[in-house]
């Protein structure tokens, strides 16, 4: 398997190479994706200065750490929104039986897909810890790079319960697309905007709220006002992450079990 | 006109048959609704509110343009990338109709159907918020606006789509033009909002048409008298850019290259 991911790498770095002028667009897509975001973030916090004690600078920092697991994400694991396309045109039976997961197959699948958006999170990140005024050390660098592949996890478990449901609903884009920018929305801001039902919910059922929000409150030392948590439970994002992998690949095989294909 | 009816009817029907879309459209909206109101109620509590949009008119504001975005984020020309991809654009030109027209009551038909929606979504958004409803007048003149305002919305990403007869495929550029048309043009945060220069170069551009100006004119910040003046920019907009989609499509019919097929 290890092999197979690497081939996988190698094919899709050769492909950006021919595919330069294309590359070059999807990268201005994504600089765009996320420049709107901090744009409009940006000119609302000038006019209010303060989001629940939050400042932009702090804003800005919530935003990259999010951005970061994300595009982590979507670098690694992208090819899963394909599943209801594969589904609905009847390839995924190949990957059924074949003698590999196919999770890992879909996984591998050439697709000129690049890691521009992770290239971007990282130098978004890098901006952002000074920012925030967060000083530097080796356990801060250690401890974002654990929560940007913990959200890169809570990330996989919310695309992969999509997938899963095209089993039963064949076109799902349109959802995909509804939680993908519902997600981006939702995390823009602390939790403690919210209504307390969507905060538990926002913590607990969809743990959107562990890719950045209880992270930056540890990282930037600032009172948990949301749920009242000790701030230190944003170290637990890791194991969130994969205990919510966890469930969602559990739904996934059951999905699998009762695939039926479409006939087509 | 009977056939363009027709055509209207059809993607009327077509679109409906999506009903999990719809209801996912419909339900993301509402929910976006409840993020902007917390949003707007936690920085209006905690900073001095802007001088001439008070939290309840923000929040009027916020939520009709979300109703907005329901009806103008539908692409009403998505047909032309889509029949330049499989060909049959070719065997339409050789129909006996007017090609544009045909995407327009296409259009027309997608959108009646998320127009019909607004009214559904509206009732629920009253659950989440209260929104200032002002006096007749000045929901005629919203909505006149905001019929320019679909006009000039239609016209901009026919143009865009028609661009696809020379790049094949245009997809990104889209969706770049519209993310940056949700800020500049005033869906995400009003164009007041922005300092300065910034501010007034916004309101020069053509995307302030779209969503801008009918809001402006519903939450009051473009009194009555200055009413001709915005129609007056709608309409340059319209004409405008309707001339360049003219321009365009002329040219465009006349060098087709079918993609496979």
């Amino acid at each position: 398997m290890p092999a197979a991911y690497a081939q996988y790498w190698r094919i899709n770095l050769l492909t950006m190479l021919e595919y330069r002028a294309n590359f070059a667009m999807w990268f201005v897509f994504t600089v765009v994706y996320h420049a709107v975001a901090l744009g409009a973030l940006y000119v609302t916090m000038r006019q209010f200065p303060s989001m629940n004690g939050w400042t932009f600078r702090e804003m800005f920092f919530l935003y990259a750490l999010w951005m970061s697991g994300h595009e982590l994400h979507n670098a690694v694991f992208f090819q899963i929104v394909s599943v209801p396309e594969f589904v609905r045109e009847g390839q995924f039976d190949r990957f059924l039986v074949r003698p590999l997961d196919a999770l890992f197959q879909i996984l591998i699948v050439p697709q000129q897909l690049l890691p521009d958006g992770l290239v971007l999170a990282i130098v978004t990140l890098c901006v952002a810890v000074p920012f925030a005024g967060l000083k530097v050390t080796p356990l801060v660098v250690l401890f974002i790079a654990l929560i940007v592949c913990g959200g890169a996890l809570i990330d996989l478990g919310i695309s992969l319960a999509v997938a899963t449901v095209s089993f039963w609903f064949v076109r799902v884009d349109t959802l995909r697309w509804a939680v993908m920018s519902l997600e981006q929305d939702f995390t823009r801001y602390p939790i403690s905007i919210y209504a307390r039902g969507v905060r538990v919910v926002l913590a607990f059922v969809l743990p959107f709220a562990f890719m950045n929000y209880f992270p930056a409150t540890f990282l930037l030392q600032k009172q948990e006002t949301g749920l009242g948590l000790n701030p230190i439970v944003g170290l637990l994002t890791p194991a969130i992450g994969l205990a919510w992998f966890g469930v969602s690949y559990a739904f996934w095989g059951a999905g699998l079990r009762r695939y039926q294909g479409t006939g087509s | 006109m009977t056939p363009y009816w027709e055509f209207a009817k059809k993607a009327f029907a077509r679109e409906a048959t999506y009903r999990f879309e719809v209801f996912t459209n419909v339900g993301s909206l509402i929910l976006r609704v409840y993020l902007l109101r917390c949003l707007w109620t936690a920085l209006y509590a905690q900073n001095a509110a802007p001088l001439n949009l008070p939290l309840h008119a923000m929040i009027t504001y916020a939520t009709v343009a979300l109703l907005m975005s329901l009806v103008l984020e539908i692409d009403g020309t998505r047909l032309i990338r889509e029949k330049l991809h499989d060909g049959s654009i070719a065997t339409d030109l050789m129909k006996p109709i007017d090609l544009p027209l045909y995407f327009f009551s296409d259009g027309m038909g997608r959108t009646l159907l998320y127009a019909v929606l607004v009214i559904p979504t509206l009732l629920c958004a009253l659950l989440l918020v209260r929104i200032d409803v002002p006096s007749p007048h000045v929901l005629a003149a919203f909505a006149l606006s905001f019929a320019l305002a679909y006009c000039v919305n239609f016209v901009l990403n026919f143009c865009m789509n028609a661009v696809a007869f020379w790049t094949l495929e245009t997809f990104a550029i889209q969706l770049i033009v519209r993310w940056v048309s949700d800020l500049l043009s005033g869906q995400i945060i009003p164009l007041t909002l922005f300092p300065g220069i910034a501010g007034r170069v916004l309101f020069a551009l053509p995307f302030a048409a779209i969503y801008s100006t009918p809001l402006l004119l519903y939450v009051g910040i473009i009194p009555q008298s200055q009413w001709a003046s915005a129609f007056a920019v709608q309409i340059i907009w319209l004409l405008a850019f309707g001339a360049i989609a003219t321009l365009l499509w002329r040219a465009a019919s006349r060098r087709i290259v079918v993609q496979g097929g």
